[in-house]
């Protein structure tokens, strides 16, 4: 394993572009630590010391950004616009016929969807920008710090801070676009792990310190564990082979293969669990934002939804998420893999699964395949979801509980493309591979 | 309330503005999510042409500049003992 790495770094591309994504992974990191104009570095250390074990709403968005939201930094926003702007995209194909038009048409439809998808990102960028700001200035980022994050409330220190916080995510998107284009794997994704890896080690710190070494270590097995079950779910795919006639084209014979379509038993990735607990935000959001401040009664609804559905370890909490994971798993399979163009596609080319007909029969089985293989998938999906909020339950870890849920998933799925990919680049030099 | 920090806040605004526009200029790579997580095929043949570079040595120019100021101006506030 070792020596592959030494391998890879004595190819000169690959050495180059190993280079250049972690130049930019260190760039990304550094901008996470440094103050945006206006805001206080010393205030917003001494409002992180003071609500460091709240379990707020802010607290899975500053996973996302690895820390950088709650500091206040330029890079704040972190990757979160751009996620959120290509899921409404996509989710858009469904209502607008136009998106699905430009999705079916190819490399050059697809392009223009990925530049709505950037000008959305900075739309959003700039909403979100304006929300942080405003929250930050009210004192409610950080509920029980009394210390202003920003010092100054004039208008121009305000709408700079907007100003550099927009650029600050168009920076990011373009630096996760270079690596896409000159470095290893994918660069969004890259930076989503940047960020969460970088939480990691002051979880475990919390752990250590809060409930001492024995929790630790057994922290760390159940977490070695929930990996390697992960990596094994990851992998696992349905073959479903395919037959393709042997046909003339001019003067030479096409086809007379027999290859597979790989479905995998947890096609949707992590996109679920994004939803779910996304929207899950919602109603403990609708009921801060009705919560009266003056101290007067609380609405009976407000403090319903204050028990039931903002904390972690509620039950009813659990199996809402539960329920809306599976939910999201079949709406995205479905969304994403269509059993009736991939028949047309195969008839096109003559191919054909034995033992089925081509055209309706064909898609119908694949249909058929695809829900009964989503269903353990959705399940699993599900409970690796949930193992954070148990382990809430079980050791009073806080919510960013390193094992489990997103993290782990968005950690696993990341690593294993991006090794997937070192090995094809390695393995293009006759070189054996990072994988055995 | 320095000569320096209204110069540098200007610059900022400034700066900020056209990095955004530079960065929208440019021609996306990667397509979406389910290439972020569901682990699509990306392909890899890209060109860069020579209006691609030169907009990434402007871009490249931009963020420096842009961080330069930021780092300036939190200088300034650390100083001027606005912070505390």
């Amino acid at each position: 394993m070792l020596s592959a790495f030494g391998r890879a770094f004595r190819t000169p591309d690959l050495r180059r572009k190993l280079l250049f994504t972690l130049g930019i992974v260190t760039i990304f990191r550094l901008g996470a630590f440094i103050p945006a104009p206006g805001v206080s570095y010393n205030n917003v250390q001494q409002c992180l010391q003071l609500t460091k074990n709240n379990t707020s709403l802010q607290q899975m968005v500053n996973m996302f950004s690895g820390g950088a939201l709650l500091q206040v930094s330029i890079f704040a926003l972190g990757i979160m616009p751009y996620i959120t702007a290509s899921i409404i995209v996509q989710l858009l194909r469904v209502v607008i016929p136009r998106f699905q038009e430009l999705y079916d048409e190819g490399a050059s439809g697809q392009t223009k969807l990925t530049q709505y998808t950037r000008y959305l990102t900075i739309a959003l960028g700039l909403l979100n920008a304006t929300t942080l700001v405003s929250l930050a200035r009210s004192g409610q980022l950080m509920q029980g710090c009394t210390v202003p994050l920003i010092p100054d409330s004039g208008i121009v220190t305000t709408i700079l801070l907007i100003i550099t916080l927009t650029a600050g995510t168009g920076l990011i998107m373009w630096m996760g676009e270079l690596v896409t284009e000159k470095g290893i794997g994918n660069g969004m994704s890259l930076l989503i792990f940047t960020s969460i890896a970088a939480g990691f080690v002051p979880a475990m710190n919390g752990i250590i310190g809060a409930k001492g070494w024995g929790t630790f270590l057994a922290v760390l097995a159940v977490g070695l564990v929930t990996v390697a079950l992960v990596v094994f779910v990851e992998q696992s795919q349905r073959r479903i082979p395919v037959q393709y006639a042997k046909r003339m084209v001019g003067r030479r014979t096409v086809g007379g293969t027999t290859t597979y379509i790989p479905i995998k038993v947890n096609m949707a990735g992590v996109i679920p669990v994004i939803f779910a607990s996304s929207i899950l935000y919602l109603p403990a959001l609708i009921a801060q934002f009705n919560t009266p401040t003056d101290g007067s009664n609380i609405p009976d609804w407000v403090a319903w939804v204050n028990n039931n559905l903002t904390r972690g370890d509620h039950p009813l909490y659990m199996a809402v998420y539960f329920l809306l994971i599976i939910f999201f798993t079949y709406f995205y399979v479905s969304i994403t893999f269509n059993p009736e163009e991939v028949s047309d596609n195969m008839k096109k080319y003559g191919g054909f699964i034995p033992g089925i007909r081509a055209g309706k029969p064909t898609a119908d089985y694949l249909q058929y395949v695809l829900s009964r293989i989503t269903l353990p998938g959705a399940l699993y999906l599900g409970i690796v979801a949930l193992i954070p909020l148990v382990a809430l339950v079980l050791v009073q870890a806080n919510q960013n509980f390193p094992f489990g849920g997103t993290s782990i998933l968005i950690m696993v799925g990341v690593g294993l493309e991006t090794v997937k990919q070192i090995d094809a680049q390695l393995q293009q030099r006759h070189y054996e591979g990072l994988l055995r | 309330m320095g000569v320096l920090q209204i110069i540098l806040q200007i610059l900022l605004g400034v700066t900020s503005f056209l990095l955004t526009l530079l960065i929208l200029l440019h021609k996306g790579r990667g397509g979406g999510l389910s290439d972020m997580f569901g682990g699509g095929m990306t392909s890899g043949l890209n060109s860069s042409g020579v209006a691609e570079r030169n907009l990434n040595r402007f871009t490249v120019i931009l963020g420096v500049t842009w961080a330069v100021v930021i780092i300036g101006l939190g200088l300034i506030m650390k100083f001027s003992g606005a912070g505390s």
